[in-house]
């Protein structure tokens, strides 16, 4: 290092996708060649609205400076004006646990990853007896955050106690619903933690070898990953018992269905991603017929804390049901969009309030999707509910994968209907009719609504068709797909009403 | 593994070759001990695999729910009306394809724009013209 390098002063810009596209990677290029500064590309905090955001290092920890363009360099370097990180509302009514490293470390930093408590969660496992570390599981009351909401150790019970020659553990990186970007986040920002999850799994369920099922969509993600993988290769931790235990990265091809589990499954194994029915579940007979656990990319990311902390300490955390913490992901016309984390309970007001800082400017509320394309819209009237799997579920809806996305009031909700049962009609993988057939004939009957066709007695086939697919569909996509359309419906009549045909 | 992958060889085919032409069906078929059925199957299953080579730049919009509500049909309007082709088509020299997808995770930033590698975020319709200035 010359003497140049030694006096520059280190600041740090996140890599992470969403922060380069607003503005991190023409700052990055702007001062790649200043002998001045040194960056140091960490992964992002999730504080979206404020990216590009440059912290410095100062006595009492990192200062950082806002949606920064590259002229506000010598303001940075002079240290002037700039906001302790800490002090940021957003960040700061935050508990943060899964992620705990966001925007502090370079995210392929294997020691930055061991020094802020990392690996821990698999030194622990690695000491346990597989009943032992399901047992801790069962204490966690960690419950899937993919979509199911089933307890984890119940999974994973299971895949244990099945005999087979071979077991596999599948990471779903195929986070198809829009507005949901968390998983995203991890594998580009945390991968290391991931990849500690899966092992601790392969660990509790005696599984040989390990898959990361990532969407197309994430090309960062999926090279990132792959170089976590081979850093941690080289550092002999895929392995246990003296065994190798090898991950490999496997690229899905655009197809929303494939990341149901057993969709995924086929098309991992190359063929078309076509759901099956359960039973049998993959936890008996999963991936080539053997054994798998298919868990999403949060889930197992959460598992390390789990081990490290304690199963009780992680259960203290939520509510009675719903244990722990949640990632949220803010988008649509919030002043605010980023990533949130949480415990489990506060009211959906309170996060749109006290995170998304109200509607971006010019912006009234409408109306709000938690959960994705297949989410339930909620209007004002609705937003008390608490953020957890039990209300949720008693209110007819979903927290998915904990997308948030906030409509205002140049929204259209006939045609933001249309557009949700165009997707499914697109998405549907056509296994069963209710979903095949059902899809396209409600697009079609809102087409005609919106073509201002359509009569009163639409809106009651509408009716019809979406309780026909909510009980009769195979899986989640035909089965949740009315959600959306019939709680606009019965949200915003007036707008469907005043389309019709008189 | 004894299970032929289709998919992954097709998705390294088209890495390759920018597309699946039906004419290399057979020779995948052939080459992983399968028909061309089970290969024509799974081509056709997929969004992301197509048949025929697309332009110069691809240019992918994301119409997911977060970058709906921030006027992703605004935009898609522009676009088709600026380049003079519908969702799926390539202008007359080539030089554009036009599609769209879910969710590229970039919600926070949207809406999004992906033009062949490169992502793009707060994308307004007044920014468009100057995007697509920088693909020759
Ligand atoms: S509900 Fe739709 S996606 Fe699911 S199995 Fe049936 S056809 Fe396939
Ligand atoms: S909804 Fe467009 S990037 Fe997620």
């Amino acid at each position: 290092m010359n003497d140049e390098c030694r006096m520059a002063t280190r600041l740090y810009l996140s890599n992470d996708t969403s922060a380069r596209a607003a503005g991190a990677a023409s700052l990055a290029e702007a001062w790649v060649d200043r002998p001045e500064i040194q960056l140091i590309r960490t992964s992002s905090r999730g504080a979206f609205y404020l990216e590009p955001m440059v912290e410095r290092d100062s006595a009492d920890g990192r200062v950082a400076w806002f949606n920064v363009t590259p002229d506000d360099l010598p303001r940075i370097l002079s240290g002037k004006n700039g906001t302790p990180v800490p002090s940021i509302p957003f960040l700061a009514r935050q508990t943060r646990v899964t992620f705990a490293n966001f925007g502090e470390t370079e995210p392929l930093a294997l020691g930055e990853y061991q020094a802020r408590g990392g690996l821990k969660g698999l030194e622990q496992a690695l000491n346990m007896s597989p009943e032992v570390i399901i047992e801790e599981l069962k204490r966690s009351r960690l419950r899937g955050r993919g979509g199911a909401a089933f307890p984890v150790w119940n999974k994973w019970q299971v895949a244990q106690q099945t005999e087979a020659d071979e077991k596999y553990v599948v990471a779903n990186a195929d986070e198809g619903d829009a507005g949901t970007y968390c998983d995203r986040m991890i594998l580009e920002g945390d991968p290391f933690r991931l990849l500690e999850g899966m092992l601790i799994c392969a660990r509790a369920i005696g599984a040989g070898r390990g898959y990361v099922y990532c969407r197309h969509e994430y090309p960062a993600a999926a090279a990132t990953l792959w170089e976590a993988i081979h850093k941690a290769d080289e550092a002999e931790l895929l392995e246990l018992d003296g065994e190798p235990f090898p991950i490999e990265v496997v690229q899905g091809a655009g197809s929303y269905v494939c990341g149901e589990e057993t969709a995924l499954l086929e098309s991992l194994a190359g063929g078309r991603g076509v759901v099956r029915a359960k039973p049998p579940y993959p936890a008996q007979e999963g991936l080539y017929g053997k054994p798998t656990i298919v868990s999403n990319v949060l889930t197992f990311a959460t598992i390390p804390t789990i081990l490290s902390r304690g199963g009780a300490w992680y259960a203290s955390l939520g509510t009675e049901r719903s244990s722990g913490t949640m990632a949220l992901q803010l988008g649509g016309r919030v002043k605010q969009p980023g990533l949130v984390e949480v415990p489990f309970g506060l009211s959906l007001r309170q996060v749109l309030d006290q995170f998304g800082g109200g509607m971006a400017p010019g912006a009234r509320f409408k109306a709000v999707q938690v959960g994705g394309p297949l989410g339930s819209l909620f209007p004002a009237s609705k937003l008390d509910i608490p953020i957890c799997y039990d209300a949720f579920a008693q209110a007819g809806a979903v927290l998915g994968h904990g997308g948030i996305v906030v409509y205002d009031h140049e929204t259209d909700m006939v045609d933001l209907a249309r557009h949700f049962m165009a997707f499914t009609a697109n998405e549907s993988c056509g296994k069963c009719t209710p979903c095949r057939i059902g899809s396209v004939r409600g697009r079609e009957i809102l087409e005609r609504i919106q073509a201002g066709s359509g009569t009163v007695d639409d809106l009651v086939l509408l009716g019809d068709l979406g309780e026909t697919m909510k009980v009769a569909s195979l899986c989640a996509l035909g089965g949740r797909a009315p959600y959306p359309v019939l709680t606009a419906i019965e949200h915003f009549p007036a707008e469907f009403r005043s389309r019709l045909r008189t | 593994m004894t299970v032929p992958n289709i998919l992954k060889a097709l998705l390294s085919l088209q890495e390759r070759e920018g597309a699946v032409t039906p004419a290399a069906i057979g020779g995948i078929a052939h080459q992983l001990g399968t028909t061309t059925a089970q290969v024509a199957g799974v081509l056709s299953y997929y969004p992301d695999l197509h048949c025929a080579s697309p332009g110069r730049h691809v240019i992918r919009l994301c119409m997911g729910e977060s970058c709906y509500a921030n006027g992703c049909t605004r935009l898609l309007r522009s676009l088709q009306d600026r380049l003079r082709v519908d969702v799926g088509e390539t202008t007359g020299g080539g030089k554009f394809t036009l599609g769209t997808m879910s969710c590229a995770g970039n919600c926070a930033v949207s809406p999004t724009v992906i033009i062949d590698r490169d992502l793009w975020g707060r994308v307004l319709p007044s920014q468009l013209g100057a995007l697509l200035e920088r693909y020759k």
